[in-house]
């Protein structure tokens, strides 16, 4: 048997493994000891998974953001935009439409010739 | 949340800032249409001194009447600029032909503006007084005030200069 052959009778990958390496294998691990378990580990990995998520979640911008969009307030804040919108622009339409009126008037009765 | 928030403020400013300019164009374009009658030059008296039917159809007889002397008096304005126009063309001097024409030229203008706040007097006559004097004193800022602004900001430089000497 050359080195090579040897080498290769004697690789761990699992689907290289003959019945025998594999009741070897789960002699091993029995015969190592596994550590307990603190108690409510689990309980205590989440909340500090949870803890660093929120952490790294809480900049100004999602709190504006969470502020903002909640549907009450944008559908308010939606409200008075259009409301002030009408407003702005009926004043201001009337405004225009009442110069182009008086600019009217005034070309007619008091022409350019007199300045 | 922390990667979409961004996107999310900027998508509901630039709604917000589509609902503001949506609804101001909207309403500044329904106004028009409805305020709007650009073959009336008498609008904006109906719409600024609140005038009833009765009193726009004394002030729209006024106007009528007042019209013709208007169009006549700027004919005569118009004639009496070119006259002064080929008086000056050509000379390196004021000679008394462009010079009667000036004259000629102020006198039309001081007739036609004489006639002009007859009109605004009668007009505003035909108000209500309240109205009517708003009227009389906004024609008169309107058409004199040019006027005197120009006036002022000449006679400002040359009152300075008056002083330093």
């Amino acid at each position: 048997m050359t080195r090579l052959q040897r080498g290769n009778q004697f690789d761990m990958k699992p689907n290289n493994l003959e019945p025998d390496d594999a009741r070897l294998g789960t002699l091993l691990r029995e015969s190592r000891p596994s550590p307990s378990l603190p108690p409510r580990f689990q309980e205590n990995v989440w909340r500090k998974i949870e803890k660093a998520d929120a952490k790294s979640g809480t900049n100004w911008l999602d709190v504006f953001a969470g502020w903002l969009l909640r549907p009450r307030l944008a559908f308010a804040v939606a409200a008075v935009l259009v409301v002030t919108g009408l407003g702005l622009g009926w004043s201001n339409g009337e405004q225009r439409i009442r110069n182009e009126a008086q600019s009217r008037y005034l070309s007619a009765v008091a022409p350019n010739t007199l300045h | 949340m922390t990667t979409r928030s961004p996107i999310n403020v900027v998508l509901a400013l630039i709604v917000g800032l589509a609902l503001f300019i949506g609804s101001y164009m909207v309403a500044q374009r329904i106004c028009a249409k409805q305020m709007t009658n650009a073959t009336d030059d008498l609008d904006w008296l109906r719409q600024e001194f609140r005038l009833g039917d009765a009193e726009m159809t004394r002030v729209r007889e006024l106007h009528e009447g007042y019209m013709p002397k208007c169009a006549a008096m700027c004919k005569e304005i118009a004639a009496k600029k070119r006259e002064l126009e080929t008086a000056l063309s050509g000379v390196t001097n004021v000679t008394l032909t462009a010079e009667q024409k000036l004259s000629e030229l102020g006198a039309l203008r001081s007739q036609c503006q004489t006639q002009m706040l007859r009109h605004f007097a009668e007009v505003s006559q035909a108000m209500p007084p309240e109205q009517g004097r708003r009227y009389l004193a906004e024609m008169q800022r309107l058409t004199l005030g040019f006027h005197e602004q120009i006036e002022q900001s000449m006679s400002h430089p040359v009152e300075h200069q008056h002083g330093e000497h």
